[in-house]
């Protein structure tokens, strides 16, 4: 009997240890990530995907980086190879995840940076899948606040440019903003980012 | 207390371990270091990113034979076995990923419009906004080198070649009769709606070997493989109206559209060069359905069209004119599959069936006449590797012909025959390296009705000069059976034949292509007769040749002007032929000496409107004057026709669209018809063929109804 529990709680102390290697992993690609340092925090979630196998979350955030980063990236020649390297890390993630609305908000969030570096040729192709992403985010799972807030922010994009008001989308703000307050999740590091973005998309509500 | 002990002693074992440091240097084929790349232990946390000097080093605590990998963007993902402790002071290259973009593009001979294919000079978008195009996507295809100006036929007449020299694909499959029926001078239509497709290549020459019994030329259709959104379409046109669905779910998606057209209102408003008895009126209805299985993808095509017309056009040995009506019903069903069957291994596969029924007066002959085919197809693909792929397969076409003609001159005169053939083919693609890429293949054919084989190699290779530009040389033997209108008469004749050489030169910068394809082309085995239409008691022989050499231009440029695109094309040719009835080698009507095309599109924000121009130029085209005593040496005025169309973004899915072909109203003379005999001073008299108008106008409202409010119908027109 005691040698059963004996050799439990080893097993338990291994686990526990994989799972802060795991952690420590994780944390440690965030830090690179906060210090700009993004092919090493890119690396590092790939390298930690790799070695999980059943777990979307560290595609999930390199592909992230590589989207986050390339808006602020010049010439559609630059960001394609990392648009391309993020989708395939988008598609990893949904063979573990499927109908993960999370995942959705993101490959929308990687076809607006098509469209944004590239208007002429990706806008009339990809706008209507952007559109179509945010929508099935919102179907599986209708008070996600990223897919709400990225939704209107979107949706105000194109009313200014087509002349109508982009007030009309406020409302879906306010709500958005209730959602984050409800954004709460158990699985370490599951996707809760975005708040800080309110101030800046709620700006033209204010005009 | 021992047990204690031995606890402690466990859990020091598995935090103590051996420490192995791991190093080397990273860099590519050329020597530089690549910093940035991912190295790591396969299934392991432990790695690290290589530094500025592609240099890398980390600890990990596992031993024995690890596997290690490097990854980098464009790179290919470089693996390691060995045991850890020998994983020190690596130098390790990375092979340059052939499939990544920056690599070399077998082109010669083609021009793509696809997504977002490298190989592209064109969008899907272009090939349908071209004003004069009027959202017919040859229309578009019309703008490109190495097509001929015919305007009075609607086809595609390219590099010396006649219109039956080019076939059409959908997904893989024959498109047995791809254009509207139409009569002489009455200028004819792709029978597909422009919206059903993502992807064209059409190649000009030089094409793969898994196509055949094409002479000149293919045009591969590539439809939608996910609809992005359900949709309800509207096109409300002076000329027509027409409506689409499409309705999504989990793996399904369906499609269905129709079109009905009806000249009569505008051709009461417009003057014609023709008497019209009955306008043109046609109604088509298509239908896509696809489903998306585990490994692969299924998509049914099918297509339903009505036509008919009945007119006068005027004839110089017929005063009164001649009378042509015509009913045509085609049925055209088309099921491809192309799914991965595991181990580097995938298959596309597939079935097309059309039948074609004509009932045509010509005064007071009545032709009846059906056709029933099928295309049967299975291709087999194995990846051996990133840079060798081999390609085979093989197909099965059936064609039943039979015609019935009555005559007040003889009685009913009947002719049939089956045409059936036999293809197998196989391709290989092999990269060399991200510079250098060669495909090579071959096709064998045998023709039950005619008891021939014949067997084309065709191969291509292309070599990246620098790091925007490339030239790519291609060669080809091509085969082609003789067109219905000879072979229902004369089934002992050969298949003819064509050989190309092509040479191409392709740079790419900054949204702007620069395109110069050389290329030399030979025809044998030409079928000839001895009348001046092939008739049943006509002598027939395979005695004809010509040739064909020229130069196409393209460049399209993006970037230069702020919301302008345009491209001009310019295409020289030199070619005579000796074929059907004709006395020696000449330059066919069909073939002008320069063709040059301006496309240009201008978005105005302000006005939310697209403004496309278009200008079109063909040197005279060559016609037989009875007077002179040479064949085919004279030429007829030159070609000019400038088209313009306007459309207008009401709201985001609202467009109001106008189009105005030859704006100018320039008056354009195809070719000359001469009369069969001379009159008292022994002239030939003769009289211009000209178009039927000299302008074309559309004006049409088009509506997206969607709950994705995004979508609209600007890339149909």
């Amino acid at each position: 009997m005691k040698t059963i529990i004996y050799t439990a709680t080893l097993l338990i102390s291994m686990l526990v240890n994989s799972q802060t290697a795991y952690e420590k992993g994780m944390t440690k690609a965030f830090a690179l990530w906060g210090e700009q340092k993004t092919d090493e925090s890119i690396n590092l979630f790939e390298r930690i995907a790799k070695a999980e196998k059943e777990n979307w979350l560290p595609y999930y955030y390199a592909a992230q980086v590589h989207i986050i980063t390339s808006f602020r990236i010049k010439g559609i020649d630059a960001v394609e190879p990392k648009l391309k390297k993020a989708q395939e890390y988008l598609n990893e993630a949904k063979t573990l995840s499927k109908n993960n609305a999370e995942i959705l908000v993101l490959e929308a969030m990687l076809n607006t940076s098509y469209v944004a570096h590239d208007p002429a040729v990706y806008g009339p192709t990809l706008s209507a899948k952007v559109e179509e992403l945010y929508q099935k985010a919102k179907a599986i799972e209708p008070k996600n606040p990223r897919a709400t807030l990225y939704h209107a922010e979107w949706q105000m994009g194109g009313a200014k440019y087509w002349g109508k008001d982009p007030k009309a989308f406020c409302p879906e703000i306010e709500k958005a903003i209730l959602y984050f307050e409800n954004d709460k999740h158990d699985t370490p590091f599951y996707p809760k980012w975005g708040k800080d973005r309110i101030s800046q998309v709620q700006a033209t509500c204010k005009e | 207390m021992k047990r204690l002990l031995t606890i402690i002693f466990l859990s020091l074992s598995i935090s103590i371990y051996a420490q192995n440091t791991i190093s080397g240097t990273v860099t590519d084929p050329s020597g530089n270091p690549i910093p940035g790349a991912n190295v790591y232990l396969d299934g392991t946390y432990d790695g690290g990113s290589t530094d500025d000097k592609g240099n890398f080093s980390f600890t990990s605590e596992e031993d024995g034979v690890q596997t290690l990998l490097i990854s980098f963007l464009s790179f290919e993902t470089y693996t390691l076995q060995a045991d850890i402790s020998k994983m020190k002071t690596l130098k390790i290259t990375l092979k340059e990923d052939v499939n990544s973009l920056g690599s070399v593009i077998l082109n010669a001979g083609t021009f793509s419009a696809g997504d977002n294919s490298k190989a592209s000079v064109l969008s899907p978008l272009d090939i349908v906004t071209t004003a004069g195009a009027a959202g017919d996507y040859i229309g578009a295809l019309q703008t490109l080198p190495g097509t001929s100006n015919v305007a009075e036929d609607g086809r595609l007449f390219v590099r010396g070649g006649d219109a039956s020299e080019t076939n059409v694909f959908i997904d893989g499959q024959r498109v047995f009769q791809p254009f509207t029926a139409t009569t002489n001078n009455i200028p004819t239509r792709g029978r597909f709606s422009s919206f059903l497709f993502k992807g064209t290549n059409f190649s000009t020459g030089g094409y793969s070997a898994e196509y055949g019994d094409a002479l000149s030329s293919v045009l591969l259709l590539n439809t939608i493989d996910e609809p992005d959104q359900e949709k309800t379409e509207l096109q409300f046109i002076n000329v027509g109206i027409g409506g689409g669905n499409t309705q999504k779910w989990e793996k399904n998606s369906l499609s269905v559209n129709a079109f009905y057209v009806n000249l009569e209102p505008y051709q009461d408003i417009i003057d014609q060069r023709v008497q019209w008895l009955k306008p043109y009126e046609s109604i088509a209805g298509e239908t896509v359905y696809r489903h998306q299985f585990n490994n692969g993808l299924l998509k049914v095509y099918g297509g339903l069209n009505y036509a008919n017309f009945d007119l006068i056009q005027e004839d110089i040995n017929i005063p009164e004119g001649i009378n042509f009506s015509l009913k045509n019903r085609n049925l055209y069903l088309n099921t491809s599959y192309k799914g991965t069957l595991g181990n580097d291994w995938s298959i596309t596969t597939g079935a097309s069936f059309a039948n074609d029924d004509n009932d045509i007066k010509v005064i007071n002959n009545n032709v009846d006449n059906e056709t029933n085919s099928v295309h049967l197809k299975m291709k087999l693909k194995k990846r051996f590797s990133n840079r060798f792929k081999l390609n085979f397969g093989a197909e099965q076409f059936f064609n039943a012909f039979t015609e019935k003609v009555n005559s007040p001159d003889f009685n009913t005169f009947r002719s049939s025959y089956d045409n059936n053939s036999t293809a197998v083919f196989t391709e290989a693609n092999v990269f060399f390296s991200k510079k250098l890429a060669m495909q090579i293949g071959v096709r064998g054919v045998r023709n039950t009705l005619l008891e021939t084989t014949r067997v084309s190699p065709r191969a291509s290779l292309a070599y990246k000069t620098s790091g925007h530009s490339q030239i790519s040389f291609a060669y080809g033997d091509f085969y082609q059976t003789p067109q219905q209108d000879v072979i229902k008469f004369d089934q002992t004749l050969e298949p003819e034949k064509s050989s190309h050489f092509i040479l191409n030169y392709l740079y790419q910068k900054n949204k702007r292509t620069f395109r110069a394809e050389g290329y030399y082309k030979t025809y044998d085995e030409l079928v000839k007769f001895d009348t001046e239409q092939p008739e049943f008691n006509s002598i027939y022989n395979n005695n004809g040749s010509g040739y064909a050499r020229g130069v196409d231009i393209f460049w399209r440029d993006n970037r230069s002007i702020k919301n302008l695109e345009y491209w001009l094309s310019y295409s020289f040719l030199d070619t005579e032929r000796d074929f059907r009835n004709y006395p020696t080698k000449a330059t066919p009507n069909f073939a002008a000496k320069h063709n040059l095309s301006l496309v240009t599109k201008y978005w105005v924000n302000s006005l939310k409107s697209q403004i496309s121009a278009t200008y079109n130029f063909a040197s005279g085209r060559p016609y037989n004057d009875p007077n002179q005593a040479v064949f085919q040496n004279r030429k007829t005025r030159h070609f000019n026709s400038l088209d313009v169309s306007w459309a207008y973004l009401i709201s985001q899915q609202k467009i109001l669209y106008l189009s105005v072909s030859n704006i100018l109203d320039v008056n354009n003379v195809f070719n000359y018809q001469y009369s069969n005999t001379p009159d008292i001073n022994g002239n030939f008299s003769r009289r211009a063929i000209r178009p039927n108008a000299d302008q074309f106008i559309i004006l049409g409202f088009f509506w997206t109804i969607s709950e994705n409010k995004k979508d609209n119908q600007l890339n149909n027109l």
